[in-house]
């Protein structure tokens, strides 16, 4: 670490006196040019040892008295001076030892400290200024590392942001990709049914072409012309127009209807993905639902039923893409609650300010205890890879930015219910045309 | 009409009734085609009349395939039965295996050509299955079948070699295990060989063409796959080219296993005392042309195997 010898910096070699040099001597030594940076000197015994510091301060205050240096100029410094001054090893730590001088520090500062060896023996004088120039270089360097890792922190927490967006969208793609299957099954296979079907056709419009040339020509003779009519007589029997006809039209209705679920399919999927579109001012809340449950489809198919009770709603500014994403999560983790079948239910409305998003579930609940910490980040109670634990603290994140609400209330063992509640006018726009700023967001649990 | 005349009757049961349609029309010219969109209909329908190939969707509300492929096995265990599906779900895929039976893995969107050649295949299994059934029963060759069958160890997992180790000295089943493949086959061209327990990796080596070739060879011996891996594609390949019998995941759950390892002893068992019973199996060769080849030169080093036991080809 930095702090081995971080000491040894602040040392200052200065000549220390014995304790019988005289105090006439020590005011004279005070005088140098080497000492005019020190407060203090110290006195240090036969063997090196501290044992004292006389401080210009202590000096003036004898001089000043009246007959001062005539009473003390010849007394030896040791009567004067101060017999417990600050010492350090220069082996302690920065901190231990900014601690110890900090503690000791009066004001006016009038001493500096000694600086010994490992064996106690005098080495220099440290002086404070220079101690508190070093904390405070010391104090930057830690606040800038402060800044990074703040800075680091803010790019984990966008690249988490970013992680659990593709996790959502990796699942919605997987889960399109094999929705599509479906649809491409039957056309594919109605438009290969189609071509087998329709190659008598052509048989039989070439076994009429034969047969008409015939009829033409003057010159045929009787048996080519009977045989001409047997061939197309057998290729008529071999199409069943009735049937023919009935399954061409069932295999083209089909075939229409796959094509228009597939291109639905793909819709959806380009609508949903666009991730960061900017905020659009005219965004019809249900079409995000609807959007969300195409895409949430795959997860709930089969398991789920879904039941829509959604109002006409005025136009919203919001960032469609956003919305999408918080109820993408809201209808996974509705699912996920289930254990088998379940149903979600998903009403909206409006009033003159506000539009209202519910979705509720009849799946496992939680906890009051769980219901606490579900905004949190990282809190799951799903297994590694199931749960990110992101998932509803970023969908609060959303809502808070819109200038909305998520509230929720749940019971265990009978289901959840989460409303989202978003301004019709943002705050930001109210607050720009002068109105009052809005509510605080509220963050509200119940526990049903 | 006397069992044995009857047409192949092919049941598909899927929710969405264009999928039905259409194949539907794609086989009903040459068998007879049933069709259900709700699967307790089709179990219904089981319950009433012989189904030879079953042809199941997973993704169904009211049940899904793969217990819907399980209960029609408890109905009609000499049918044949297929999950068809356009998802790739690991869980659904094992659950079809190890509780259905399944004799194919088939996913949407499909070609329409080698659908037909897989109906064909498992119609002309049908066929023959019924025609032995019907024949009178030969020489009960039973009775001098041992009691103890032989069981082929290719995994080094110490829970699974302890479980194979009991059932082999408590009911007398004779033990071969092998650290690397060249000795499998060896044992493989040695010994009758009626169970395979293995893992996907055999000390430097994949175990699949391996297994893929055994399935071709000698369709009667039956494979226990225990592996830590779940890979739709891979399981997919497995089930369809090497027609394996189980699929135990690792770590392996001891009840799990041991259904699986009981099962296939069961129906060993039943298969020794009945040679000339006809096997509802038969493997796919492997799509990819390099795998192919690695596979049909490890038929060849099998070679041995199948003049001995004469498995149809
Ligand atoms: N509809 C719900 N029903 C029951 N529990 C829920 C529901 N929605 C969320 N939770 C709980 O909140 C936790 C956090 O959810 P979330 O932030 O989406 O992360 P994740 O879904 O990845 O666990 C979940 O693990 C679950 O315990
Ligand atoms: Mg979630």
């Amino acid at each position: 670490m930095a702090d081995i010898g971080a000491l040894e910096h602040l040392l200052k070699p200065v000549q220390a006196l014995t304790p019988d040099v005289s105090i006439d001597e020590v005011a004279r030594r005070f005088l140098l040019d080497e000492h005019r940076a020190f407060l203090s000197l110290p006195v240090v015994d036969a063997v090196q040892r501290p044992c004292g510091l006389i401080s210009r301060y202590r000096l003036q205050d004898i001089f000043m008295r009246r007959f001062g240096r005539e009473l003390w100029g010849t007394q030896p410094v040791s009567k004067v001076m101060n017999p417990a001054p600050l010492v350090l090893q220069l082996g302690t730590p920065f901190e231990t030892a900014a601690a110890q001088v900090t503690t000791r520090l009066q004001y006016p500062v009038t001493e500096d400290f000694i600086l010994v060896d490992g064996a106690g023996r005098y080495r220099g004088l440290g002086t404070v200024p220079h101690l508190l120039k070093a904390m405070e270089a010391r104090l930057l360097q830690r606040n800038q590392a402060l800044q990074h890792t703040l800075e680091d922190l803010k790019q984990s927490q966008a690249q988490l942001v970013q992680s659990e967006k593709m996790a959502s969208l990796g699942q919605m793609v997987a889960g399109i990709a094999h929705e599509l299957n479906t649809p491409l099954g039957y056309v594919g296979n109605n438009v290969d049914l189609l071509r087998e079907l329709s190659a008598p056709l052509f048989a039989l419009n070439e076994a009429l072409a034969h047969l008409s040339a015939y009829l033409g020509d003057p010159a045929t003779d009787e048996e080519a012309l009977a045989h001409a009519l047997e061939a197309a007589d057998a290729a008529r029997r071999a199409v069943d127009a009735g049937t023919l006809a009935e399954d061409f039209r069932q295999l083209l209705e089909d075939t229409d209807y796959g094509l228009r679920q597939i291109s639905e399919l793909v819709g959806g999927l380009k609508d949903f993905s666009r991730l960061d579109r900017a905020p659009s001012d005219d965004v019809d809340l249900n079409d995000c639902v609807r959007a969300a449950l195409l895409i949430a489809r795959n997860n709930l198919k089969g398991r789920v039923e879904v039941r829509q009770q959604l109002q006409a709603l005025p136009p919203l500014r919001c960032a469609p893409s956003q919305i999408n994403q918080v109820l993408l999560n809201l209808l996974n983790n509705a699912a996920q609650a289930m254990d088998g079948s379940g149903i979600i239910l998903i009403k909206s409305w409006a009033d003159e300010a506000q539009v209202h998003l519910s979705v509720e579930d009849n799946g496992k609940g939680m906890t009051p205890e769980v219901l606490e910490r579900i905004f949190d980040p990282f809190f799951t109670t799903k297994p590694v890879g199931e749960g990110t634990g992101l998932g509803l603290s970023i969908s609060y994140r959303i809502v808070r930015d819109h200038g909305g609400t998520i509230r929720v209330a749940s019971r265990p063992g009978r289901g959840t219910r989460f409303l989202i509640t978003l301004p019709l006018r943002r705050a930001a726009d109210a607050a720009e045309a002068g109105a009052a700023p809005a509510a605080p967001l509220q963050r509200e649990i119940e526990h049903a | 009409m006397p069992d044995t005349q009857r047409p192949v009757r092919l049941m598909f049961v899927d929710d969405e009734s264009r999928i039905l349609r259409s194949l539907a029309l794609q086989f009903r010219k040459d068998y007879e085609v049933l069709t259900e969109s709700d699967p307790h209909l089709a179990l219904h329908r089981l319950e009433q009349e012989p189904i030879d190939i079953l042809v199941s969707d997973q993704r169904m509300p009211a049940m899904n395939g793969a217990e819907l492929l399980a209960r029609a096995r408890a109905l009609q265990p000499q049918g044949i039965r297929i999950l068809l599906t356009g998802y790739s779900d690991v869980d659904a895929a094992i659950q079809a295996l190890n509780d259905g039976e399944i004799f194919r893995y088939l996913t949407k969107p499909w070609n329409p050509r080698e659908m037909d050649d897989t109906i064909a295949r498992a119609a002309e299994l049908s066929l023959r299955q019924r025609a032995a059934r019907a024949a009178p029963a030969g020489a009960a060759a039973g009775a001098d079948i041992p009691h103890g069958i032989a069981i082929l160890l290719l995994d080094g997992d110490p829970l699974v070699e302890a479980r194979v180790l009991e059932l082999c000295a408590v009911d007398g089943h004779h033990l071969h295990r092998a650290r690397q493949v060249d000795e499998a086959i060896a044992i493989l061209n040695r010994e009758h060989v009626d169970i395979v327990i293995s893992d996907l990796r055999l000390g430097e080596h994949a175990t699949a063409p391996l297994l893929k070739s055994l399935a071709q060879v000698r369709p009667h011996a039956l494979t226990i796959v225990t592996t830590p891996y779940q890979d739709t594609q891979a399981l997919l390949a497995l089930i369809n080219q090497a027609q394996i019998f189980r699929y135990v995941l690792k770590p392996v759950s001891v009840k799990l296993f041991e259904r699986a390892l009981h099962a296939a002893v069961t129906q060993s068992r039943h298969w020794r005392a009945r040679p000339q019973a006809v096997v509802a199996r038969a493997a796919e060769a492997p799509r990819d042309e390099g795998e192919r080849a690695a596979v049909n030169g490890l038929v060849g080093m099998l070679g041995r195997l199948r003049g001995r036991f004469g498995a149809p080809v």
